[in-house]
C-alpha cells in the first residue's frame, strides 16, 4: 500500500474522529459531573440539526445558516438544562438513580424524537454547508465544510478543557464532580453547576448534530448511531477522563476507517463493539480511565 | 397476615383460571392476539426482573437474550428445516448459552459498566444479524417462518386457540419458575449479593457463580418466548434490538415495580393493551408513554403494584372494624 491509498483513509478517520470527541467529551462531562449516563445525548444532537434546519433554510424561517447554527445550539442547550432539571434532579439521591437516570433519559429520546417526527415529518433533510467549497488535508481533496470540522473540533475541545480547568465555573464544576459534599459545603450552587455542565453537555451534542447535518440526512432516528459510536468511545477512554476520550475518539475513527476499508461496511459496527467488550474484558475502567 | 397471604393466593388462582378460561368467552381472534402478545411481554418483563430487580445486575443485553431466541427459532426452523416444536425449546437453551457469553465481560465489571457493555452486546448482536443478510434477510429481516401445527391441524384456526394456549403454558411455567427460583436459597443468596455484597461473599456465596446462574436462568423462558414469537408471528425482524422495544419492557419493569416478579406481570398487560388502545394517536402515543413513564417513576417508586397495595390496604382498614 502507498501512501495515495493509505492517506484517504487516514482523512476519513480524522473526521470521523473530529466528530465521535465532540459527542463522547459531552456524554463523559455528564457522566464524571452528575454520575449518570445520559441516554437521550443522541437525540438532543438530532434535536440541533434541525432546529439550525428551521432556523437557518430558506424551506423553514430562512435566516441563513449562522443563525440557524446560533440557535441550534443555544435550543439543544435549553433543552439540556431540561431535561435535567425535569428528568435527573428529581432522582437524584435515590439508591438506584444510575438505572432510573438510564430510563428517564431513555424516555426524553422517545420523546423528543417521536415530537420531531410530528414536527417535521419523516422525509429527510439536509444542511447546508457551513463553508462551501473544497479543502486538502494531507494531500487529499475533502470539502471546505469536512476541513471545517477537523479544525473546530479540536479548538472547542481545548477550549472547553481551559474552562474547567481556569475559569472559577469550570474548577467548581470539576470541583462538584469529585467531591459533592465538600463542594456544597464550601457554598457552590451544586443544581446550578449540574444544570450548566447538562447544558454545555447537550450544546456540544446540538453543534455535532448540525456539523453532521450536512454530511448526512437529517431524519428523527439521525442521532441514534453516533449516540453508540459516542458511547463506545467514551468507554474505551475510560469514563470520566476528557484527554482519554479525545484520544479514544481519533483511535476509533482511525479504527473505523480501516475497518471499513478492510473488512467493509456490514462488519465494522461489529468489530468495533467486539474490540469494545474485548477492552472491557482486559481493562475495566476503559484503556485510559483510572479508578 | 394468614387472610392477607390468602387473599393473594386466591388472586394468583383466579387470575390463571380467568386466563384458562377467557377464549371461552372471547372468541374475537384479534382480542386473543392481544393477550398472546401481552403474555409473551409479561415472560421477558418478568425474566428480566430476575437478574435487574432480585439480581441488582444491570443487565440491557435482556432483550438481546430475546432476539436471540427469535433468530435461532428462525434459522433452525426456516434453513434447516427443523421442526418448530423442537426449535422453540431450544431457542431458549440458545438464549442461555448467549447469557452465559454475555457474564465473561460482565463478571468483572460493576454500575455503569455493566449497562454499557450489555447494551454493547445487543448492538454486537444485532449488527451480526444485519451483516448475515443471506441468512438474516439483513435489516429487512426474515418471513413466511414455519408455523406450529400437529399433522394438518394448524394452529392459527379456531381464533388461535392453539398459539393461546401454548403462550399461556410457556407464561405459566415461566412465572412459576421464576416464583420458585426466588423463593429458594438461590434466590435468597442473589438477593444477598445485590444488598450487601461485600457481606454476601464473606459469607461463602459466590459471586462469579451467581451471577452466571441468574443470567442464565432469566434468559432461558426469554429465549422460549423468543422462538414462539418468532413461530406465532412467522417474522423475525432487526426491531426488537431497538431502543423502542427496550423502553417499552423496561416501562413494564419499572411501573409495575422492580423485585416483584407480579409487578412486571402486571404491568405488562396493562401497557400492552393501553398502548394498543392508543394505536390511532400515531406518534402521540409513544411521547404520552414516555411521559407516564416519568410521571409513575417520580410519584410512585416502587411501581404500580406498590400503588395498588397501598389503595387496596386503605380501601380494607376503611371498610374493616377497628380491632382496639
Amino acid at each position: 500500500m502507498d501512501w495515495d491509498s493509505i492517506a484517504p483513509i487516514l482523512v476519513s478517520g480524522i473526521v470521523l474522529g473530529s466528530l465521535y470527541a465532540m459527542m463522547a467529551t459531552g456524554l463523559s462531562l455528564i457522566w464524571s459531573t452528575l454520575g449518570i449516563f445520559n441516554f437521550a445525548h443522541g437525540v438532543i444532537m438530532t434535536l440541533g440539526a434541525y432546529v439550525a434546519w428551521q432556523v437557518g433554510t430558506e424551506d423553514g424561517f430562512g435566516l441563513g445558516i449562522a443563525a440557524g447554527l446560533a440557535l441550534g445550539v443555544a435550543a439543544t442547550i435549553g433543552v439540556g438544562c431540561l431535561i435535567e432539571v425535569t428528568l435527573v434532579r428529581p432522582f437524584l439521591g435515590r439508591a438506584n438513580v444510575v438505572l432510573l437516570a438510564v430510563i428517564t433519559t431513555l424516555a426524553a429520546s422517545v420523546f423528543i424524537e417521536n415530537a420531531a417526527l410530528l414536527t417535521w415529518s419523516g422525509r429527510i433533510k439536509q444542511l447546508p454547508p457551513l463553508i462551501a467549497g473544497d479543502a486538502s488535508i494531507l494531500g487529499v481533496t475533502v470539502s471546505a465544510h469536512e476541513a471545517l470540522i477537523v479544525g473546530i473540533s479540536p479548538a472547542i475541545l481545548i477550549a472547553l478543557w481551559l474552562f474547567l480547568k481556569v475559569s472559577r465555573t469550570g474548577r467548581a464544576i470539576r470541583a462538584v464532580s469529585q467531591n459533592r459534599d465538600s463542594a456544597l459545603l464550601a457554598g457552590m450552587n451544586v443544581p446550578l453547576l449540574y444544570a450548566l455542565a447538562f447544558g454545555m453537555s447537550a450544546g456540544l451534542a446540538g453543534f455535532a448534530g448540525i456539523l453532521l447535518g450536512s454530511i448526512r440526512f437529517i431524519s428523527p432516528v439521525m442521532g441514534g448511531e453516533p449516540m453508540v459510536k459516542a458511547m463506545i468511545v467514551a468507554i474505551f477512554g475510560g469514563l470520566g477522563s476528557l484527554a482519554g476520550t479525545v484520544g479514544a475518539a481519533y483511535l476509533i475513527g482511525l479504527l473505523e476507517a480501516v475497518s471499513v476499508f478492510v473488512i467493509g461496511l456490514y462488519w465494522t459496527p461489529a468489530v468495533l463493539f467486539a474490540v469494545m467488550i474485548g477492552v472491557l474484558v482486559m481493562r475495566p475502567t476503559g484503556l485510559f480511565g483510572r479508578k | 397476615m394468614r387472610q392477607r397471604l390468602d387473599r393473594a393466593t386466591v388472586g394468583k388462582i383466579a387470575g390463571a383460571a380467568a386466563l384458562v378460561l377467557l377464549p371461552l368467552v372471547i372468541g374475537d381472534s384479534y382480542l386473543r392476539h392481544l393477550v398472546i402478545v401481552a403474555m409473551i411481554y409479561a415472560v421477558i418483563a418478568s425474566n428480566w426482573d430476575l437478574s435487574l430487580g432480585y439480581g441488582g445486575i444491570f443487565n440491557f443485553a435482556h432483550l438481546a437474550f430475546f432476539g436471540v431466541g427469535v433468530y435461532f427459532c428462525a434459522i433452525v426452523s426456516k434453513v434447516l428445516g427443523v421442526s418448530p416444536w423442537l426449535a422453540i425449546p431450544a431457542a431458549g437453551l440458545a438464549a442461555a448459552a448467549a447469557a452465559a457469553l454475555v457474564c465473561l465481560p460482565v463478571l468483572r465489571l460493576k454500575g455503569i459498566y455493566v449497562i454499557l457493555v450489555t447494551f454493547a452486546f445487543g448492538q454486537l448482536v444485532l449488527h451480526l444479524v444485519i451483516s448475515q443478510a443471506e441468512i438474516t434477510g439483513g435489516s429487512v429481516g426474515m418471513v413466511f417462518l414455519p408455523a406450529l401445527e400437529i399433522g394438518d391441524y394448524k394452529f392459527t384456526r379456531d381464533g388461535k386457540l392453539g398459539y393461546y394456549y401454548i403462550a399461556l403454558t410457556v407464561f405459566l411455567l415461566s412465572t412459576f419458575f421464576l416464583r420458585r427460583l426466588v423463593k429458594s436459597s438461590f434466590g435468597l443468596a442473589v438477593v444477598a449479593l445485590r444488598d450487601n455484597e461485600e457481606y454476601a461473599v464473606s459469607r461463602g456465596i459466590s459471586l462469579a457463580r451467581q451471577r452466571v446462574y441468574t443470567l442464565t436462568a432469566s434468559a432461558l423462558f426469554t429465549g422460549i418466548a423468543g422462538g414462539f414469537y418468532a413461530t406465532y408471528l412467522r417474522v423475525a425482524s432487526p426491531e426488537i434490538f431497538g431502543f423502542g422495544v427496550l423502553s417499552l419492557v423496561l416501562s413494564m419493569l419499572l411501573v409495575g415495580g422492580i423485585g416483584t416478579i407480579w409487578g412486571p406481570v402486571l404491568a405488562a398487560f396493562a401497557l400492552t393493551f393501553l398502548s394498543e388502545a392508543m394505536i390511532d394517536f400515531g406518534a402521540w402515543r409513544h411521547l404520552i408513554v414516555a411521559a407516564m413513564i416519568v410521571l409513575v417513576l417520580l410519584f410512585y417508586p416502587g411501581g404500580l403494584l406498590m400503588a395498588l397495595d397501598g389503595i387496596a390496604r386503605r380501601v380494607t382498614s376503611a371498610f374493616s372494624p377497628k380491632v382496639d
